[in-house]
Parts: C-alpha cells; structure tokens; sequence
C-alpha cells in the first residue's frame, strides 16, 4: 500500500508543477511524474517485503524483471530532464509567462 | 480481354500523350482521337452479342480477402455511356487540335483528357462496386485538375466542385459499403441479381439515399447545381466535354445501374421525380436570364440532367429507355454548342450576347450548326432531340407514384421544355442575329469547325434513322431493368399526346422568345439564391469552426495542451472506478519503515510545490529524489535505487549549471493555482488508486521467479538485474542506450549558440574537494563497472560516477573536456561500436543476437556490452557540461564579454 500513497502524491506533486507558470516548475514537475512511474512499475512486480531490516520481518528483492526496466527508465528519464534543461537554457519562451516576468524565465 | 485491352489503350493513350504532344504539339490530339475511335471500334465489335442480351466479362483478383477483383462487364447500359464518351471524346480531341495553342497543348490538358476517358470507361465497364468508386473518383480528380488549368481564376470554383463532388463520391464509398454488407458481395452483377437481398436489408434505405446523394452532387441536382455553372471557368474543350457529355452523367448512369435495386419503390421515385423536376426548372430560368453562353450551356445542362433524373424517377422500362436515348442526344447536342460556342469566343473575344450581333453573315457556316444543334435542343422535329424529348413526355407521363403524379411531371417537363426551347432561340439569336457590327470576321477554319458540324449532322440524321438506335436501346433498357419489355423506338409515333405537348412546347417557347424583351426584364427582377456564394459563406462557416474546435491545439500555453490528458487520467480513473469487478486479495507485506519514507516524500512533495524560490524548488525535488530512492532500496530494488541516487546527483549538478544567474524567485503561481491544485490532486487520488487496485495483489511473476532460479546458471552472473539487463533483454538496453545518445546529440545542436563559461567558481573547498575526489570516483566507477555482472554496479551505474566527476569538475573549474577522445560525439561512437559489434558477433558463427560469449578468457561479451552502454550515457553526461555549462552568447552579449 506505501506503492499507492507514494504514487498519488508524486503524481498529484507532479500534475500541480506542470501546469504552473515558469518551465523550471515544469521540467520538474515531470521529474516528479517520473518518479511517480518508477514507483508504479517496481510495485507491478510485487510487494516481497524488501530488504530484511529491524522491524521488517523476513524479506526478499524486488522482481528483478521490472527493475532492469525502470533502471533504464531512470536513465532516459535523466536524459530528457536534461534535455528540457537544455531547451530552457537556450532560451526557449516562456509561453505561460506573464508580460512584467523575466521573458526568459528563470535562466 | 478486350475489354481489358481497351482500358489498357486509353491508359496508354493518356502515358503516351505528353511524348506525343512534344513530338506533334497540338495535333497529337488527332492521334488520341484515332486511339479513342479505335477503342470505340473494339467494344462495339461485341456489339452483336450485347445486342443479343449477352454479356462480355472479364476479371482477375484484385483484393482476394475482401473479395475485391478488377471485374469487368460490359452490357447495353456499358455499351451506350462507353460509345458516348469515346465517340464525343474523340469529336472534342479533334476540336482541341485547333481550338489550343501549341504551348497550352504540351501542357496537362491532352494527358489528363485521356485519362479522364480512361477512367470514365472503366467507371461504365466496372462489374465491381469497388472498381466503380475508383473510377469515380478518378473522374472527380481529373474534372479538379482541368478546370485548375484555368489558373488562378479557377481556385475558387474549382474548390466548390471538388468538394460537393468528393462528399457524393464519400456517399458512394458508404453505399458500396452498406451494398456489400448487405449482400456478402463486392460483384456488382451479383449484386443488382438480387434485389430481395438488398430491400430486405436494414442498409435499403440508407444504400438508396447514399446512392442518389452521390448521382445528386456528380450530375449537379439540387441543391448541389451550383459546382457546374462555376466549373465553366475551365477552357471550353473540358466544359464540353466532362461537365456537358460525359462526367456529369457519371450519376445518371449511376442511377440507371441501380435501377434494378430501387425502380418502382416510392420514395425512390418520389425523390427524383421531384429533384429532378426542380432542378430542370430552375436550370431552364436560369439558363433563360444568363447573358454568357457558356453559362447558359452549363444552366442547360442542369435542366436537361434534371429532367433525366426525373425520368429515371418513374422508373418504367418505357421512362428508362427514354433516359438513355436522350443522354445519347443530349450529349451530341450540348458537345456540338460547347464546341461552337468555344469557336466564337475565340473568334470574337466574347461570349456575351449583349456584345454579340449578326454574326450569322461573317461566320455563316457556323450559324448553321449552332442553329442545328440548338433546334435538337429545343425539341424541334426531326432532330434526335425532338425523338428523345418526345419519349421523356412518355416516360414522365408514365409516373404512378400518385394518380396524379404523371400530368403533374408531364406539365412541369413541358414547361422546363418551353424554356429550353426560348434559351436555344436566345443562344442562336443573342450570337448570330442582328446587325453585323464585326464585319471583319470571317469564318474558322474547316478543321475548326469540323467535330462540332459532325457532330450536329449525327444529331439530324440520327432523328428520322432512331429506329436504327432501336436495337442498342432496347438491349441497353433490358439490362438496366430485367425481365421489362421496352417500347420500340422510333421517329413518329403518329398522333400521340406526347406530339401535342412537343407543340405546346414549340408554341409557348415561340412566345417566349418573342416576347424576349419582357420575360428577359421580368427575370432579371427575380432574385435566385446565389449557389456559389452559399456553398463559400457555408465552408467558411466549416472552417471557421474546425477553427474554434482546433483552438486549443494552437494555444501557446502549456498548461493548455497539458491539462488535457491529465482531464482524461481523471475521466480514465472514473471510468475504471466504475467497471473494475472484483479484485483478488491483496498479499503485501506490512512494513512501518517505509510509512515513514512515505511520510516524508509527503513533507518533500508539499513543500516543492509550495516553493517560491528557485533554489527551494531545486533543492526539494533533490530531496524528493533521495526519498524516492530510499523507498525504493527498502523495497528491496538496490540496483534502481542506487542509480536513482547518483541521477539525483547529477541532475543536482545539472540544475546548479543551468540555473547560475536565473532568478532567484520563481514566476507567482497567479490565479490559475487553486484550478490545478484541484486537478492536481484528482490526478493524484486516481493514480494512487489505480495503484492500490492494480498491484500488490499477487505473488513474484513467472518470468521473475525465472530470472531469480536460472539468471547464474544461463549468464554466470549472480546480479540478477543486470544479467536481465545485458545478457536476457540486451537488445531493450541497446536501443535505450540509443536514446539517451539521442538525447546527447541534441543538446550539443542546443549547445552551438553558446560559448564556454569563462569564470570559476571562488568555493575553495569545492575546488580542492573536485581535484581530491574526481580520481577515486573515476575507479570507483571502473570498479563498478567490472562487477556489475555479479554485485550491484554496471554499465549505467557506473557512467554515471563518472559523469558526477566530470560534471563536479566543470562546476568547480569551468573546464570542459576539450581532448577529441572525450568529445561526446566520440564517446557515442566508440559505445554504440562497443555494444553493437559485442551483440552481432555471435551471429558471425551461427548464434543469436547477443548471445553471450568469452572475447578473452577473462573477459565476457557481457562486459564489452556494458561498457559501451557506460560511453554512451558517459557521452550524455559530457554533452550536458558542454552544453548547459556554457552561457548563452546572447547573455554574454548583453553583459559585453562577447566573443
């Protein structure tokens, strides 16, 4: 159940930056969305317990199979981020910006 | 066969004539008119045994698992329209030789004639309902293309008729569709074989009004009339030809072939009784109020659809016989008008009756055929016109949908008829009558005048020798309507009632046009809806509203194409509330450690959205990452969240690059913040609940339980995540590797508009700290590297310990790797080499692709492969320092330290 609570706050996090003004909130906000899906698919493998700490009782890893998945996911994700960080940084407009803001956002 | 041959030699025809034109200039039409005459010979050869009530067929497979096949069949019906378009098209080709300039002749106009006929024969010959909608839409396209010709005058016109044609040819399509699924059957004999089928149908009734929709708009019925008169601004040759003989009877033919379907049910004949009979009255007092001759041919051509329509209507065999004697006579006579009309245009530079006058004594010859034709058009005996105009009365009086049906259209018809006849008196009078005020002119030359006067010579001959037409017709009636006795045709029918209404029509049309001056000032004070500026207020209405409905697409915020699929994961997310059924139960374990991770990604999330200021922001999506990761390493993914932990890193690094000298304060949330907040949050309730509903509800997966049992046996690797990653799903890891190298390359394109950033930073203890540090990181990441096979490390782990150096050490220095081997573009390279040389070794003795091997004895294929994947995200992380790690020349600029 921590999957699901985890998911919804990084989704809603993530939902309510994307749509603010200022693409530095926005590239972040799908950063958050990224994390969000990460999250998801490690939950779709199954719930094993994890590692055996204090409290925890026995467990075991994760399903290795969606792990291998979101490792690379975790990896393009970074790239896009960097990507979009790119994109502002080259002074791409800010379409959502008032008139009295910086015209270049926060770069 | 031959009727594959025959289609064969007008595509040919149409392949050839740009080669031929080049070579004969504007005579290459006589060749093609030959060609069109020899194609007409080919098919009337089978002429005997058409007549005979047989068929000539032919087909091959086209489409064989829908059924389709290129079927050809030609019967009476096939054989009247086909002889009509490559006899009248061989007149006007021959027309085209005199009536073009060698320049415009080398143009589309010969090539896109013969492909029109081309297509128009296949349309008449197609057995298959889907071979008949190509061919229709062919004709369509070439009727665009010719009246575009005309140039810039022509746009909109041309747009007008290409769109009420193609919404017919979309009817057509939704008919052969409904047809097919109605009969099991794309064969369109099989199909008109079996009318209870069709009928029985729940399709009958919108196969019926599909079908005359598209006959509607193709042969300019109302209230789709207006395309034709527009069309008009093509060159006289193509008005002649496609929107006066042949195209416009695409629909009529159309309506006669489904005739066997629908003849004699009510609201089919009402329907066309009533269309038609409108559309030949409005026609005919339109055509009677033009001034232009070519739009009073094009008015008349609408009437004398509509009036073929209308007969069709009634749906006897008497009434369908009529049909097709007079699209025989009609296109005889309305191709000769067109014909001279274009001669005296040419001649005159005007085609105005107001400007023209008494050309009857410079041009006489051509006053003759004028008045030949224009006399069968009005119905005068002995001209084809009159036999043909005389059974129209008959079949319209034959109408029974209501007792009073057959005198009403009877009445109507002799009055669209009485104007016809006052037109074809304007026409002839408007041009050749009066005083000669032209004396200069003189007669075309016989070449010239030639296919028109022909042409008008058949439409007299023909009149008194129709009992030679007789047997064509006759067969061409039977076919269109089984098991029915057509009536004989022939000149005179003695005393009949349709000869009294022939005389009324003489008798009112002689009034009229004597009394020109008066019916010509009453109809100019009518006021007509005007067609043209209509269909344009009505499809800038169209688009005015794809406008409104597409607005938000062209919206510059993104908030606004953003929120749009977030609506539909709410929409998704209630839909799924809804239809989800029972859920097995969950098995997860309890765990109070990672409430507490979860916790506190609750305080790192709430705070990051509340953060006003870049550096908060930036630094709580840090600590979000981290807590990320931490759930992540108790839920036992140690791999996953190790390479979160050093994205995190990095990304923090990246960030502090990009963000030197932005604003410290974020843009203010403004109005829109409590909207999305809600959204926001509903977004969140649904992801957290699909969660809840959709995992944690069952034990490790086979193919995970297979990769934990087997992993170190099948790879030797006791890291199970990463034998996945490198040995089992190698080929996923190449090509995501290939995508972060995408990734890499663009933003070295970002980075060409910027410069290195000169300064470094005044942080001693970063400094010292990067010098001290970026060694060991750099075997650490070796080292991480080397065991990823065994213990948690591996390519993409390790890259990036690598790049936290590098980048660590642009921060602290300003230095870029400058050496062409650190260059990102060859990092890329050298990686997508290493990891695709690695996978297609194996193929080179026979194994799979990236099946793993031994390169040395202490090297496994499965390392080479993960260090190419460690250059290539290394490749991404070098392309971020140098592209982001410079300034942007224009804020260089702005400061004056530019270049």
């Amino acid at each position: 159940m921590t999957a699901a609570v985890a998911v919804g706050v990084l989704v809603a996090g993530g939902a309510y930056l994307v749509l603010q003004r200022g693409l530095l909130r926005v590239v972040l906000g799908f950063v958050l969305l990224g994390h969000a899906m990460v999250v998801l698919v490690l939950a779709a493998g199954g719930d094993r317990g994890g590692f055996a700490l204090p409290g925890n009782g026995a467990g075991a890893p994760a399903d290795p199979l969606p792990q291998a998945f979101v490792l690379t996911a975790v990896v393009i994700a970074f790239a896009v981020t960097v990507y979009l960080l790119g994109l502002l940084r080259a002074g791409a407009p800010d379409p959502d910006a008032d008139p009295d803001d910086d015209a270049r956002g926060p770069s | 066969m031959s009727l594959l041959v025959a289609l064969a030699v007008l595509g040919g025809l149409a392949a050839t004539a740009p080669l031929l034109t080049r070579i004969l200039g504007r005579d290459a039409g006589y060749v093609l008119a030959a060609g069109f005459l020899g194609v007409a010979a080919l098919l009337a050869a089978h002429a005997p045994a058409v007549l005979d009530d047989r068929t000539v067929d032919w087909s091959a497979e086209w489409i064989p698992s829908l059924g389709v096949s290129v079927a050809l069949r030609l019967d009476g019906v096939s054989l009247v329209f086909s002889l009509v378009a490559l006899v009248v098209g061989a007149l006007v080709l021959a027309y085209c030789c005199r009536y073009l300039s060698d320049a415009t002749a080398r143009g589309p106009v010969y090539p896109l004639l013969t492909l029109f006929a081309a297509a128009m024969v296949g349309l008449v010959l197609a057995d298959d309902l889907v071979l008949l909608y190509v061919f229709w839409e062919i004709t369509t396209l070439c009727s665009f293309a010719l009246v575009s010709t005309a140039g810039a005058k022509a746009a909109g016109p041309g747009r007008h008729a290409l769109v009420v044609t193609v919404v017919g040819g979309l009817a057509l399509l939704v008919a052969v569709v409904l047809l097919t699924l109605a009969t099991g059957t794309t064969r369109l004999s099989a199909v008109l074989a079996d009318p209870p089928a069709v009928l029985a149908s729940p399709y009958a009734i919108p196969i019926a009004a599909c079908t005359a929709l598209a006959a509607f708009t193709k042969s300019a019925q109302f209230p789709f009339q207006s395309w034709l008169p527009g069309a008009m601004v093509a060159m006289t040759p193509v008005s002649a030809y496609l929107h006066a003989a042949t195209m416009v009877k695409a629909g009529i033919y159309l309506l006669v072939r489904m005739s066997p379907l629908f003849a004699g049910q009510t609201a089919w004949s009402a329907v066309l009784i009533t269309v038609g009979l409108t559309t030949a009255l409005l026609g005919a007092v339109q055509a009677l109020r033009e001034h232009d001759l070519k739009g009073m041919l094009a008015r008349s051509t609408v009437s004398q659809l509509g009036l073929l329509v209308a007969v069709i209507g009634v749906g006897t065999s008497t009434a369908l016989a009529a049909a097709l004697l007079h699209t025989m006579a009609h296109a005889l006579f309305k191709a000769t008008l067109f014909m001279l009309v274009g001669i005296v245009d040419k001649e005159t530079g005007s085609r105005d009756i107001r400007e023209l006058s008494g050309l009857r004594t410079v041009m006489p010859w051509t006053a003759a055929a004028t008045a030949v034709a224009a006399l069968s058009m009005a119905g005068v005996p002995p001209m084809l016109g009159f036999v043909s105009k005389e059974y129209l009365f008959m079949g319209l009086l034959s109408a029974d949908v209501t007792p009073w049906a057959g005198p009403v259209a009877g009445a109507l018809a002799v009055t669209a008829s009485a104007l016809t006849f006052a037109y074809g008196a304007r026409i002839v009078w408007g041009a050749f009558g009066g005083p000669v005020e032209q004396p200069e002119l003189y007669e075309p030359a016989p070449a010239f005048l030639a296919p028109a006067a022909v042409a008008a010579v058949v439409g007299v001959v023909a009149g008194p020798a129709v009992s030679l037409l007789d047997p064509v017709v006759d067969s061409a009636t039977t076919d269109a309507l089984p098991g029915s006795t057509p009536p004989s045709v022939y000149a005179w029918h003695g005393l009949s009632p349709e000869l009294a209404m022939s005389a009324v029509t003489v008798v009112v049309g002689l009034v009229l046009f004597w009394q020109r001056e008066r019916v010509d000032a009453a109809l100019q004070r009518l006021r007509l809806p005007d067609g043209p500026a209509l269909f344009t207020r009505g499809h800038d209405a169209l688009l005015a509203l794809g406008g409104r409905v597409g607005a938000p697409d062209r919206s510059a915020s993104l908030a606004a194409h953003l929120a749009r699929p977030l609506l539909a994961v709410v929409a998704l997310g209630v839909a799924g509330a809804v239809a989800l059924g029972p859920l097995p139960g969950r098995v997860d374990v309890g765990d109070p450690g990672r409430w507490v991770v979860v916790a506190l990604l609750a305080v790192a999330v709430l705070g990051t959205v509340l953060s006003t200021r870049t550096v908060a922001l930036v630094a709580l999506v840090g600590v979000t990452g981290l807590v990320v990761a931490l759930w992540l390493l108790l839920s036992g993914a140690l791999d996953v969240a190790i390479t979160l932990l050093l994205v995190e890193v990095l990304t923090a690094v990246v960030l502090v690059l990009v963000l030197r000298g932005a604003p410290h304060r974020l843009p203010a949330a403004g109005p829109r913040r409590w909207p999305t907040a809600v959204l926001a949050v509903a977004v969140g309730v649904v992801a957290a609940g699909a969660t809840a509903a959709l995992t944690g509800r069952r034990e490790l997966s086979a193919a995970g339980t297979f990769f934990l049992d087997r992993a170190e046996e099948l790879t030797g690797g006791t890291n199970v995540v990463n034998t996945v990653l490198v040995d089992f799903r190698g080929l996923d890891t190449l090509l995501e590797s290939v995508v972060v190298g995408v990734a890499a390359l663009g933003l070295l394109v970002l980075g060409t508009t910027t410069v290195p950033h000169p300064t470094d930073t005044d942080d001693v203890l970063l400094r010292v700290g990067t010098r001290l540090l970026a060694p060991g990181m750099l075997l650490l990441s070796a080292w991480l590297l080397w065991r990823g096979h065994d213990e948690p490390g591996g390519g993409f782990i390790s890259a990036l310990v690598a790049g936290i150096a590098v980048a660590l050490r642009q921060l602290a220095s300003g230095t870029v790797p400058t050496r062409s081997w650190q260059q990102p573009g060859v990092l890329l390279g050298a990686g997508a080499v290493l990891a695709v040389g690695v996978g297609l070794a194996p193929l080179l003795v026979g194994d799979a692709l990236l099946t793993p091997f031994a390169v040395l004895p202490f090297l496994s294929s499965a390392l080479v492969f993960d260090l190419g994947v460690w250059l290539m995200v290394l490749a991404l992380v070098v392309a971020v320092v140098q592209a982001l790690g410079a300034r942007p020349r224009d804020e260089l600029e702005r400061e004056g330290v530019a270049a």
